[in-house]
């Protein structure tokens, strides 16, 4: 296995790798590093690359450099050093450095270290400044020789955030250099490619005629800005001092000024005129159209943008213009920031001119046209150019749009649908309308704003904006068709794909099931649906509902996306589902398959016994699992069958052959590249209907959502790349408000998302929740774990009582450390990831927390294993990962949880149980783990109590790892089956074991064969 | 003596008339400022007769450069005498333009046709006068025979070399040694801002969180939206650099390129 690692220095990307083969090297050479990617997917990116020698400050040990995260974090005893390591590198120019760092982190093969991935989020960042025209050309000198360079122009407060955020491992090279100068050297590389890399070359059309004997400097300046080559020609006597001048000159007053107050407009709309608002409606029929455009022309309404001065670092600080030219507002440099920005502002709304006539402007008058090219062009610029805006409410949102009626049909034919009876297939009465927000607009009213032909109208007392686009657009809808039948299914599809930019979708009337299911509100207004006989559980009201909506859904054929929070009880709700629709004939019973990670197997089959055990499961997974004719037997006896992504994307063909009622996904979020295998071919079993389970915000990653959408209900999104720009473009990189909106309206029918937080929803949810996760081990856990218990046996025979007891409390520490991670109990520094089913899941849910934005603390007994998480967790997850164990100082100790408690960033904090079970308080956390058990009820519930104290606003979920089929969850048996005696007994920790006799030990002990999943 | 100040001037057409018939000469704060100044130290007999000079339309020409104002003013005699305004030279520009360049205030009113009261200040900050303070600050000289200080032609010179200060305020600075677009430039290329992160310290490199950052990356990807923005837009903020390429702005030259830049499209997500 390779890490790659980079930092930027003397121009280039160097690139270098530690592996994990046998170390060699002597003296100051470095043990583990290697330049050599030959046979891995890096080899074509970095061919040719020179080679050379780094100097590189890495922590240490005495005797030898300490891996990265990445490559698995060694053990040690005490604080590590630092020091040089020589470290062979590939030197890679801004072309390819960019190219390889675009596609560094897509590699299966490479793992890319935090300082690459750094690295490869800056090439990102310039890809998105040199789209957006935020670079300048300047004169640089290389070597003494002038030359042509391209140099972005970030945002001051995203550079120092971004020289912030630099992995000490981009500065390594000795003697170690500054944050801010390693930063700027590769944002100034990478620019110039790019747009190098762009722009059309030559830029210049070629001289016609004669060509002079002297082309003057700039011009030749000018030429080497495009195409390879940034040197630009000599020609005696040239003095490039004065270019270089202006354009450092231009360079610099491109940066805008960090001052404490920045200019700031706000768009003010007329005083509503009074005698027409108050007049009455106008009766049905008569124009609609109010406004003052009725009154006489020097009625013209009185718009206005005024300026305001806004604290950059306190935004609600606002004080209008006028208040700093009487003198009032108290605010040094407030008339400078005032002028200086209006000045600025001159360049992008010209017709500020006007108001700048005055001594002591603070407000520009405008009519409605005006107003109207304000809020359609000015204002976007202004914004862009960095002042701040303020525009009303309905800007942007209030437009003239489509408004679908729907109504069901008065069945009374042949009675084949009834009430109930509403399917996709119904027929549904539609009629098209023309409407503002939910107000339908009459014909005769748009034809009063068509002769009026102003872009800003008021309409009902609210203003719309209405340029000529739109109007064409609506007066070409008025002359077709606009009303008929079709059936449910094209209504639903009907609201996802109608209305374009010009008219876009604003308003869905329905009633009826119908109007439930676009609502987006059926689980609030279907009846809940009691916890079915035969699960063992009562289901909160919020889950009743859930079913209800799981239900409904199954029953119009649609697919659905249960995406309620994490904690909710999504798992329950489901086996519910399949509980109360498992046919009473058993001959009409279908199976259900579930779809989940590996690492949640043990779980679900836990909680599938438990929670309903009518329901017959088969586990499809492993290397004993049936295939063909086996599988299809085996399959269509259960009522569940129960499989990893792994297994479905191989077994995918013989899967498709079972006749499914439905397939299920849970941690659907796996799904989310629609291309991968495993995506296709969960996509590629037939099924009566689709569910997909997750616990992440659908609505940020709209790809993802996209991808959920395509499993659950085939097609109806319509195809990716058209998704992509009518709305994860606009959406996330433009925050397009109306496209979000329509999104929504498009995807609500389909989703199904509780927060915790909403206490409207979800108003019985316990404080304190607690659930057992039950992880698998991986093979090699397990054949460690087997050796470590018969060689234990092997030597109780022979041992005395006191021997005996020292052996068996070895033995249960070393257990419980294979359970954990085979890296904690050998001890030998060797690589993290896949080799731990616990290791595994704390991943994933970490990731969840992270995802939702929230906090969590992770309990561990052994230090040791603690400081192998801290640095690979915090690479895995990309967030903070602080960790606190016996050996940090109080003000250390009291930092990390200053930190922990105050930071917006959601954040992992790992402690050490011992250190931390008692005095803290941790409170900003609502997650905690306890990735290996104490045993001791009183401990684990006292650690638990950092987050569950007096400050607690948000409900805690507590999870307890269990490895399953070992003694971690035989242990949890008897603590459960003797609770009243729990506290005599397991009180004192884990001496009590000690007593057991050996055969009590041997069945404790005892690996059961489901413990394995893989 | 009496003979010089009896005589009557010739009339002249074509000369420069003061605005202002009435009253003192000077609008703006700038102008009178100096003209107070100069009322303060100088004959006020003479001063009035030069007003009426300068009402009368006497001055022929008035030229401003650097440190010297030449004017021609028709007397009583045939011959138009010549008049210099002289001002000590000033070594100190460059703490000035350094102290002007601290506020973009200074800029934005010049530019707007305004002189920054606070600009005296600056100057007296850096031990220069902006205006004449002492009748030693100003070295007058006219071809005519009159040795009073200041002449009446001198002093017509003077009061319209007021009234084109208030047209121009950059005027008072261009007297004072540096034209309009010296200052402008020589404002222009001094850093108003420290470049980003250079005054940041940074913290020694340790052990500690060697390999992870000190917050989260994952913080760092999430880019806030940008409103979609014309190309060239920075082009469009940015006062334009005083460069060519045959001919045409370098801004405008630069526009296409810009265009290409956008037209590249966003990035597709990468999966």
């Amino acid at each position: 296995m390779l890490v790659a690692h980079a930092t930027w220095h003397g121009g280039a990307l160097c690139l270098w790798a530690e592996h994990d083969g046998p170390r060699t090297g002597r003296g100051s050479v470095h043990p583990f590093a290697t330049a050599d990617f030959s046979g891995t997917s890096y080899a074509g990116l970095v061919r040719g690359a020179p080679r050379v020698v780094l100097d590189l400050i890495l922590p240490s040990t005495a005797d030898h450099p300490l891996p990265s995260a990445e490559l698995g974090p060694e053990p040690f005893e005490g604080e590590p050093g630092l020091a040089v390591w020589r470290v062979p590198a590939l030197v890679l120019d801004p072309f390819p450095a960019m190219t390889l760092l675009r596609s560094a982190e897509g590699q299966a093969d490479v793992v890319p270290g935090t300082d690459l991935r750094y690295l490869a989020l800056l090439a990102a960042e310039v890809a998105d400044l040199v789209r957006r025209g935020r670079v300048l050309p300047a004169l640089v000198r290389e070597d003494g020789d002038p030359a042509a360079r391209w140099r972005p122009v970030p945002d001051p407060a995203r550079f120092r955030t971004l020289a912030a955020a630099m992995p000490p491992a981009c500065r390594a090279v000795a003697p170690g250099r500054p944050a801010s100068t390693v930063l700027r050297e590769a944002l100034d590389g990478l620019t110039d490619t790019t747009v190098r890399g762009s722009a059309p070359h030559p830029l210049l059309p070629e001289r016609k005629g004669d060509v002079p004997d002297h082309i003057p400097l700039a011009e030749r300046w000018f030429e080497a800005l495009t195409g390879p080559d940034p040197s630009i020609r000599r020609e005696p006597h040239d003095s490039a001092a004065d270019l270089e001048a202006e354009l450092d000159a231009w360079y610099r007053s491109a940066l805008p000024a960090t001052g404490p107050l920045r200019l700031t407009f706000r768009l003010t709309e007329p005083p509503p005129p009074a005698a027409s608002v108050t007049a009455p409606v106008p009766p049905a029929g008569e124009a609609a159209v109010l406004g003052p455009q009725h009154g006489e022309p020097d009625d013209e309404p009185a718009w206005r943008v005024e300026f305001l001065l806004q604290g950059a670092d306190d935004p609600s600080l606002l004080v209008p213009a006028a208040d700093v030219w009487s003198g009032e507002a108290l605010l040094e440099g407030a008339e400078e920031a005032l002028l200086a920005g209006l000045g600025r502002a001159l360049r992008v709304f010209p017709e500020l001119s006007k108001a700048l006539d005055g001594a002591a402007p603070s407000g520009l008058p405008l009519d409605t046209a005006g107003a109207f090219r304000f809020l359609r062009q000015a204002a976007p610029l202004l914004a862009a150019a960095g002042f701040g805006v303020f525009l009303p409410s309905w800007a942007g949102k209030a437009k003239l749009g489509l408004k679908l009626k729907a109504e069901e049909e008065e069945q009374d034919q042949d009675g084949a649908a009834t009430s109930s009876g509403f399917g996709l297939t119904s027929l549904i009465d539609f009629r098209w309308e023309l409407a503002v927000g939910e107000e339908t607009i009459e014909e005769d009213e748009l034809a009063e704003l068509a002769r009026l032909k102003t872009p800003l109208v008021r309409l009902r007392g609210q203003w719309v904006e209405l340029d000529d686009e739109q109007l064409e657009a609506a007066l070409t809808f008025l002359r077709h068709g606009r009303s008929g039948t079709m059936t449910a299914g094209q209504v639903v599809r009907a609201v996802i794909h109608a209305g374009e930019q010009s008219l876009p979708l604003v308003a869905v009337e329905a009633k009826g099931s119908l109007g439930d299911l676009l609502s987006g509100e059926a689980d609030r207004r279907i009846r809940p649906m009691p916890t079915p006989a035969g699960i063992e559980a009562t289901l909160r009201p919020y889950q009743e509902r859930g079913l209800a909506w799981l239900a409904f859904m199954d029953g119009l054929g649609l697919g659905s996306l249960l995406a309620d929070d994490m904690g909710l009880g999504k798992t329950l709700t489901l086996l519910a589902h399949l509980v109360q629709a498992r046919p009473s004939d058993p001959a009409a019973r279908r199976p259900t398959l579930v779809v989940v990670p590996m690492s949640l197997v043990g779980n679900w089959q836990r909680e599938a016994a438990r929670f309903a055990p009518k329901l017959s499961i088969h586990v499809h997974h492993g290397t004993r699992r049936h295939r063909q004719n086996e599988l299809l037997r085996a399959a269509t006896a259960a009522d569940l069958v129960l499989t990893t992504y792994g297994t479905a994307s191989r077994d995918a063909g013989e899967l498709a052959q079972v006749p499914w009622a439905r397939v299920v996904c849970d941690e659907a979020q796996a799904l989310k590249n629609s291309s991968t295998r495993q995506a296709k071919a969960v996509r590629s079993i037939p099924a009566g209907s689709r569910i997909a389970l997750t616990g992440t915000p659908v609505e940020n990653h709209l790809t993802e959502l996209w991808s959920l959408m395509e499993f659950a209900n085939p097609g109806l999104l319509g195809p990716k790349k058209a998704f992509r720009e009518r709305f994860a473009v606009p959406i996330e990189a433009e925050g397009d408000e109306q496209a979000a909106l329509e999104l929504k309206r498009a995807t609500q029918p389909f989703i199904l998302r509780r927060l915790k937080t909403d206490k409207s929803i979800i108003t019985d949810l316990p404080e304190k929740q607690e659930m057992k996760e039950f992880c698998h081990l991986t093979v090699e856990q397990a054949s460690l774990y087997q050796a470590t218990v018969e060689d234990m046996l092997e030597q109780i025979a022979e041992a005395d009582d006191k021997q005996r007891r020292g052996l068996v409390l070895a033995t249960m520490a070393k257990l419980k450390q294979v359970c954990n991670h085979p890296a904690h109990f050998l001890k030998d520094g060797s690589r993290l990831p896949g080799r731990s089913g616990k290791l595994t899941r704390l991943e994933e849910i970490c990731g969840e927390v992270m995802e939702a934005g929230e906090k969590i603390l992770v309990f561990t007994q052994y230090a040791e294993f603690g400081s192998m998480l801290q640095p690979y967790l915090a690479a895995r997850l990309d967030r903070p990962v602080l960790w606190l164990h016996g050996g940090t100082s109080k003000q250390h100790r009291d930092d990390l949880v200053q930190r922990f408690q105050e930071d917006a960033e959601p954040s992992v904090f790992l402690l050490s149980l011992k250190a931390a079970g008692t005095g803290l308080t941790l409170t900003a956390a609502n997650h905690v783990v306890h990735v290996d058990r104490w045993w001791n009820p009183a401990v684990e519930d006292q650690a638990t109590d950092r987050a569950f104290r007096i400050g607690q606003k948000k409900n805690v979920q507590v999870r307890k790892f269990i490895c399953a089929g070992t003694l971690e969850e035989k242990v949890d048996e008897m603590i459960e089956r003797k609770k009243s005696l729990a506290d005599s007994i397991v009180g004192t920790g884990e001496e009590w074991l000690t007593d057991l006799s050996v055969a009590e030990l041997r069945d404790v002990l005892r690996l059961s064969p489901e413990a394995v999943a893989g | 003596m009496a003979f010089f100040e009896s005589a009557k001037p010739i009339r002249v057409d074509g000369g420069i008339l003061a605005r202002r018939r009435r009253g003192s000469i000077g609008e703006e704060w700038w102008s009178r400022r100096f003209i107070d100044l100069l009322e303060a130290f100088a004959d006020t007999g003479r001063l009035q007769r030069g007003r009426a000079y300068a009402r009368q339309g006497q001055v022929l020409r008035l030229d401003i450069r650097p440190y010297e104002v030449t004017a021609i003013v028709q007397g009583s005699r045939p011959e138009p005498y010549e008049v210099t305004l002289g001002l000590q030279a000033i070594d100190g520009w460059d703490a000035i333009e350094e102290e002007l360049s601290r506020r973009a205030v200074f800029r934005a009113r010049l530019l707007a046709g305004e002189m920054p009261r606070e600009i005296e200040q600056v100057f007296d900050a850096c031990g220069v006068a902006l205006f004449p303070e002492h009748a030693d600050d100003l070295a007058l000289m006219c071809s005519c025979p009159d040795w009073g200080t200041p002449c009446k032609h001198a002093a017509a010179a003077l009061y319209l070399l007021a009234e084109a200060f208030d047209d121009d305020p950059f005027l008072i600075l261009a007297w004072n040694g540096r034209a309009r677009d010296d200052l402008l430039t020589a404002l222009r290329r001094r850093p108003l801002t420290p470049e980003p992160g250079e005054d940041e310290d940074d913290d020694p490199l340790t052990a500690e969180d060697f390999w992870t950052p000190p917050s989260g990356l994952a913080a760092l990807r999430d880019r806030p939206p940008v409103p979609t923005t014309p190309p060239g837009l920075l082009l469009q903020l940015l006062d334009p650099p005083d460069i060519k390429i045959r001919r045409r702005q370098l801004a405008d030259v630069l526009l296409p390129l810009y265009v290409a830049l956008a037209a590249d499209g966003p990035e597709e997500s990468t999966e």
